[in-house]
This record gives structure tokens, C-alpha cells and sequence, in this order.
């Protein structure tokens, strides 16, 4: 009789298990100190690869398989990250780190705001001492993409993905041929912004046709401030500089002249498959990164709508090509064993042949490399088209605070209020909006 | 007395019996309840208690909680301007999303409750846009609704309509958009199927009668069918009100938010917080006022049917 179980000490043992699951909830203390096991050396390794680029592909498959068959006595396992979004996966990177479970080679983006963050929380190595020791020549990749895989002097990873972002109008030359007009040299930035002005209004054609098209995203309204000489936030990523700086205060108002006065523009989210609206010829320049072009070709079906082209805009006063050079980045999670070998793999991933197929198996934009750059160019000649903003472009800036995710919100939605044409706002008030927003994010405490 | 020390004797017998199969009866039960309460317990009432916890936390996943005190809950009402402003669209959402969606619902169940040729036809055709993927949805609208290409506002135009709206990329008609696009996915669905069930439980007796008492058809329908169909009136009202206030999907999908925030609902706005932004206290906080809210709501609902919900036979 004794051993039958009565009410109160049942539900005292789901009380019990509750409590267990809810001890489960709370995130495990970081691991402190080098956990390195003198002897792990000597047994063979496991990695863990935890990614979502390329997932699908078959190329972190081969990179997986060409690494072990030099060094037979590592195993890798690849653990795709299946969020809906690129953002989800980062959710689920840092979940697994909490829980004491996130895989030895890792990334997060600078270009996502991540990357900053997860060095701050410890979650990824340097990798210079890694580097001294295997001799690494850096000059592998271009200078700024490395560079942006730099935090308070050391280094943290490789490039992964890397483009000269939104720095170019991909045009419709049919358009152009239709109107008469010469079709301008794809490379030649000889397209004044006045020209950009005066072919939105006349390659508009209501309720048929959009002569530009100017998204909201941070992406755009960093080079279109850019394009005017200046830029969205400083170098430091503490300042907005839209009233600071009356170069950004004149290039929002031209986006503002064009979308809410003359209202040729489309309206916010009216147009957010223009790549769509390219090929269907419904849309003449689309402000886009060069490597769109390369899309936009091969998407068309006839060339009689549509003929991929592209508007790259002028040199700035400085000298300096409007851009944002933004990219990602492959890193070693702190506190692991073998980091020698995971950082051999790195090297694996973002050498040529990894750079490469990442471009060509994997479907990534990784302009990373020159030699990679070269043997995209013999694959295809419109890849020399994106030569020059790579080598003379403007790093991306980032808010110093980690704070990307509220700064890209902030830009987009008051971006969005600023130009709506439906509801307009007075610009001197939208713009301080739009100032104000974005400061306040560059103010909150770090994340 | 004899008698009664046999009765006690057997009672007491009985209640042995009675009560070792009990016990094995408690035993077996509990076993066949312990998926289920190690699911209530571990996956619902222990990390909803946790959050609880955490709503008086700065928490960012990587670091441990820091206790601080009400300082969310400060924050929520005094410095977050999207706080006041997602809930006034989720209940503009909801207030008119709801009230349409339930009486659409109501309507179309009494047309599909006809006897017509083809019924099953039509009520298939009917619940079809339910089965459609909400991200298909989403597709379809916004090309159905785009301002300048949208089949909808070419037919607009036709019938002499010269400056239609811009729908989804206007901030005055892009929740309206999201309401069309709910009520053409959720109008012939499963809230339609619970009418008709509602419909086909009136008796046919309270028709004849009506029909002998000389009642036309908008009588039938005004003192026969709608008094007897408000449990179901109220059953879906519940359910809608929990479920519009609570509206994310469509909205994250369709305009993320947008344009300049006219779409972010509160449900998103806890979202970004929580997942975008990685202030997990503050969207715990964010989460249990809803929730107040929301149950707040129900028991004011549930009180207030005592006014107008008719039990047939109760």
C-alpha cells in the first residue's frame, strides 16, 4: 500500500519536473577560462559547422569533403540553420550558444550587425595569433572587406560574402533605345545626378511604368546620401548626420522632390519585387547594387522588353565611388579545442576555390578576392563591370552601440514616412523625424 | 445491533475494495495524464512563469538576467512611442476585422444552409481560400491590390474611381488590406463550417411554427435563427477577439511593419523586441500585458453574453 502513489506527492513530483524544465529556461553561465584538453590533441577532431549559407547547395558538402580527404583524421558536421530569415538564424545561433551548444565554425555578419555583438558577448575568437602562426597571407582579399573583419585591432574572420552594396542603377536599356537616347557606358559614370532626375520623370508613364525606383532600406539611403557627398551616420557610428550635414540634407530632399512633390516615384512598398517589374518592363532604373545586373541578365526572357544594363553613378568630389562595402565573414566560436584545425578549415572555406563555388555552387555575391573577382570575370564579362566600386568604394559605417537591427528598422520605417506620397509630411518635419529616429538608436546603451 | 456491525462490517469491506481499485484507478490515470502534465508544467506554465520573471529583467539571451525591478513596465507606458501606437491598430484591426469577419461568416453560412442545386459545390469554392498558404495569400493580395498595376484598382478606375488607393503601400488603407485579404482567407473557413453546424442544430419545428404564425423569411431569420445561433455568435466572437488581437502572420509577411510603421501590429512590435532586438524582458513585459488584455477582454465578453446569448432549451 505504501507504494501506491497518492495526489500530493504526484503532483509534488510534477512540481519537481516543472521546475527542472523551468531551470532548463535559464540560460547556462558562459564557460569560463581555456577548456583546451592538453591530450584532445592527439584524439581525432570533430567540428561543428553551424551555417545557413549555401544550405541546399551541394558546395558545403564539397567543402566539407575536399577538407577531410587532405586531414583524415577530422570529421565535420554540417548543421544547417533553417530559419525563415537570415535573421532567424542568428536567433537560433545565439540560443545554441546559451544552451552551451553552438557549433566551432560559425558567422556572424558584420553586414547583418552581428558581428560586433557576438564579440562583445565573447561568442567568437581573434584569430591573429592563428594567423601569425600558419603565416596567412591576408592580401588575399581586398583590403576593405578584410578590414571589415577587424574589431578594436584584432582580427575575427575571414570574408565570406562581400559586394560594393547599393551602388548602382540597373537599367533597362530598351527603354532608353526606345526614347532615342544613348545608352550610357555601363562603366563609365558619366550619368549626372540631374540626368538620373530628369529620366525619372521622363520614363514615367502613369499606371504603366516607373522611370526610378528608390527603396527605403538603409542600404539605399546610406548611398544616397553618398552619392551627394556625405553619408547617413559618421564613421564612428555615434552621429546622424542628416541635419549635421547639408550634402545628406540635399540628397533627401532630390529623393523627396522626385517621390513626394513630383510624385514619379513608387510609393513605399508598392514596388518590392522591382526585379520582377525590370523584366516585365514595367520599371526603367532600379537602384540596386551592381550585382543585380548580373540577375537582372539572367533573368530575362525576351529582349525585346527588357536588356539588362546599368548606371553607375559619378565620382564624388572626393574622388571616392558612392557605395557601401558591406559584407560577411566566417568565425571560430571562442573556448573550443582544436581551433588549429577549425582554423585551417576557415581557410578552406574562404580561400579561392571555396570563394569561388561560394559564388558559383552556393549562389553568394562574394567580390571578396581579386583572383576570385578574375575568374568570375572569365566566366562572365559583366563582372567587370563591379571592378571599380570594389576598389574604390566607401566601407560600410555601423552604429557603435550594436544597435543594427533598431538603426535598419528606424531608417526604413521613417524613411518610409518621409517619402510617402500618400500622406505627405512637411520635409523639414519628416527629415527631423527621420534624424531624430535614427539618433536615438545611435544613443540607446550598447547591446 | 447485530445489523449494524454488519453493516459496518461490509461497509467497511466495500470501502477497501473500493478503495484499492481507486487507487489503482488514480495510478493508471495519472500515468495516462503524465504526457500531458509534463507538457502543461514544463512547456507552458513553467516558462510562462519564467517569462513572468523575466518581464522584470533586462535579459538578452547571452548574459544572465538582471534584476530590474518595474523598469520595463515604466518603460512601456512612458517611453515607447510603438507601444500605445500598435495597440490602438491592433484594436482598429480587430475591432473592424472581427465584427466583419463573424458576421460574413454568419452570412454565407445561412446562404450555403439553402437547399440549392450544387450546395456542396459552393460551400467547397467557399473554404477553398482557406487551404491557401498565408505567404501565398499574401503574394496574390499584393498583386491583386498594387497601386498601380493591381487588377483592382484598373477596375476601379473603370468604373470612374480616378485616384484609387495604395492599398498596401499607403499607410491609410494598408491595414483595410490586410482586413480584405483576412476576410477573403477567413470568411468561408472553418468559422463558416461551425455556423452551419450551428445552423443545422435549430430545429425545423421553429421554422413551421413561424411559418403557421405567418412569418416571412426575414422573421424566421431575425427571431429563429439569430437567437438560436448566438451561442455560436459568441463562441466565434471569443475566438475571433483572441485570435485578431493576436494578428502577426499577414503583417510580417506583407509589409513587414510598414510603410513608416502602419502595419505594426502589437503582436509584431513584441516580436521585434524580442527576436529582432534581443530585449527579452521587455518583450515578456510586452507579452503579459497582452495577455491581461486579452483575458480581460474574454471575461468582459463572457459576462456580457449573459445579455444576449439564448441557450434553446436551457
Amino acid at each position: 500500500m505504501k507504494n501506491l502513489v497518492s495526489r500530493r506527492s504526484f503532483l509534488q513530483g510534477a512540481v519537481a519536473v516543472s521546475a527542472g524544465a523551468l531551470a532548463a529556461c535559464v540560460a547556462p553561465a558562459a564557460p569560463e577560462g581555456d577548456m583546451a584538453d592538453e591530450g584532445a590533441a592527439m584524439e581525432p577532431v570533430h567540428l561543428r559547422w553551424d551555417t545557413f549559407r549555401g544550405i541546399g547547395s551541394g558546395w558545403n558538402e564539397e567543402r566539407i569533403e575536399t577538407f577531410t580527404e587532405m586531414h583524415s583524421d577530422v570529421t565535420i558536421e554540417l548543421r544547417p540553420l533553417a530559419g525563415s530569415g537570415q535573421q532567424d538564424n542568428y536567433a537560433k545561433m545565439y540560443a545554441a550558444q546559451a544552451a552551451g551548444d553552438l557549433g566551432e565554425v560559425v558567422a556572424f555578419d558584420p553586414s547583418h550587425y552581428h558581428f560586433w555583438r557576438a564579440i562583445n558577448k565573447g561568442i567568437i575568437m581573434p584569430i591573429d595569433e592563428l594567423v601569425a602562426a600558419d603565416d596567412t597571407p591576408l592580401s588575399e582579399w581586398f583590403e576593405h572587406f578584410l578590414g571589415l573583419q577587424y574589431y578594436q585591432g584584432q582580427l575575427y574572420g575571414f570574408p565570406s560574402w562581400g559586394w560594393a552594396g547599393f551602388d548602382t542603377l540597373v537599367l533597362n536599356a530598351v527603354h532608353v533605345e526606345e526614347a532615342g537616347l544613348d545608352v550610357p557606358d555601363p562603366v563609365g559614370r558619366d550619368v549626372s545626378i540631374d540626368t538620373i532626375h530628369e529620366w525619372a520623370h521622363s520614363f514615367y508613364v502613369e499606371g504603366e511604368r516607373f522611370g526610378l525606383n528608390i527603396s527605403h532600406n538603409e542600404a539605399t539611403v546610406v548611398v544616397l546620401c553618398r552619392l551627394f557627398g556625405s553619408s547617413l551616420i559618421n564613421e564612428e557610428g555615434t552621429q546622424c548626420l542628416l541635419l549635421e550635414d547639408s550634402n545628406a540634407t540635399e540628397a533627401m530632399r532630390w529623393a523627396y522632390d522626385l517621390g513626394v512633390v513630383d510624385q514619379v516615384l513608387p510609393a513605399p512598398g508598392d514596388l518590392e519585387n522591382a526585379g520582377g517589374a525590370l523584366v516585365a518592363g514595367l520599371l526603367t532604373m532600379n537602384w540596386c547594387g551592381s550585382l543585380c545586373v548580373r540577375n537582372f541578365n539572367n533573368q530575362i526572357e525576351d529582349e525585346s522588353v527588357a536588356k539588362a544594363w546599368q548606371i553607375l553613378f559619378p565620382a564624388r568630389e572626393d574622388g571616392r565611388y558612392p557605395s557601401q562595402l558591406r559584407g560577411g565573414t566566417w568565425n571560430l566560436r571562442t573556448d573550443q579545442d582544436h581551433a588549429d584545425v577549425a582554423f585551417q578549415f576557415l581557410r578552406h572555406i574562404a580561400g579561392h576555390d571555396g570563394s569561388l563555388s561560394f559564388n558559383l555552387v552556393a549562389g553568394n555575391f562574394a567580390m571578396v578576392r581579386p583572383d576570385v573577382v578574375q575568374s568570375l570575370i572569365d566566366e562572365d564579362p559583366i563582372h567587370d563591370w563591379f571592378i571599380s566600386s570594389l576598389e574604390n568604394g566607401i566601407p560600410a559605417h555601423a552604429p557603435a552601440n550594436s544597435r543594427g537591427r533598431e538603426y535598419t528598422s528606424a531608417v526604413q520605417q521613417w524613411t518610409d514616412l518621409l517619402l510617402d506620397p500618400h500622406q505627405p509630411v512637411e520635409f523639414e518635419k519628416g527629415l527631423q523625424d527621420l534624424n531624430d529616429n535614427i539618433q536615438a538608436v545611435l544613443d540607446m546603451e550598447p547591446a | 445491533m447485530a445489523t449494524m456491525a454488519n453493516r459496518l462490517k461490509l461497509s467497511g469491506f466495500s470501502e477497501m475494495l473500493t478503495t484499492s481499485r481507486q487507487r489503482r484507478e488514480n495510478f493508471y490515470g495519472y500515468l495516462f495524464l503524465t504526457p500531458w502534465l509534463i507538457g502543461f508544467f514544463g512547456l507552458f506554465l513553467g516558462p510562462g512563469l519564467f517569462s513572468l520573471y523575466l518581464s522584470f529583467t533586462k535579459y538578452d539571451v547571452l548574459s544572465a538576467p538582471e534584476w530590474i525591478g518595474l523598469k520595463n513596465y515604466i518603460k512601456m507606458f512612458s517611453d515607447d512611442p510603438l507601444f500605445y501606437t500598435s495597440l490602438g491598430r491592433t484594436f482598429y484591426y480587430a475591432g473592424v476585422g472581427i465584427p466583419l469577419g463573424v458576421f460574413g461568416s454568419m452570412f454565407l453560412a445561412i446562404l450555403l444552409n439553402a437547399k440549392l442545386r450544387g450546395l456542396a459545390a459552393y460551400r467547397t469554392l467557399f473554404f477553398m481560400p482557406s487551404l491557401v498558404p498565408i505567404v501565398a495569400s499574401v503574394v496574390l493580395w499584393k498583386w491583386l491590390l498594387h497601386a498601380d498595376f493591381g487588377i483592382i484598382n484598373q477596375w476601379l478606375v473603370d468604373i470612374g474611381w480616378s485616384d484609387p488607393p495604395g492599398w498596401f503601400g499607403d499607410r491609410r488603407w494598408a491595414i483595410p488590406s490586410l482586413i480584405f485579404m483576412g476576410l477573403w482567407q477567413g470568411l468561408g473557413g472553418t468559422r463558416m463550417i461551425i455556423f452551419l453546424a450551428g445552423l443545422q442544430g435549430i430545429p425545423e419545428s421553429l421554422y413551421e411554427a413561424a411559418s403557421i404564425d405567418g412569418a416571412t423569411a426575414f422573421h424566421k431569420l431575425r427571431h429563429v435563427t439569430i437567437p438560436l445561433l448566438t451561442p455560436t455568435i459568441f463562441f466565434n466572437m471569443v475566438l475571433g477577439v483572441i485570435g485578431g488581437l493576436q494578428v502577426f502572420t499577414a503583417a510580417f509577411v506583407a509589409t513587414e511593419g510598414g510603410p513608416g510603421f502602419a502595419t505594426t501590429f502589437y503582436s509584431l512590435h513584441l516580436y521585434r523586441q524580442a527576436f529582432d532586438y534581443w530585449n527579452m524582458g521587455y518583450a515578456a513585459t510586452l507579452a503579459w500585458f497582452f495577455a491581461l488584455v486579452i483575458v480581460s477582454l474574454t471575461i468582459w465578453q463572457l459576462r456580457l453574453s449573459r445579455r444576449w446569448v439564448f441557450y434553446y432549451g436551457s
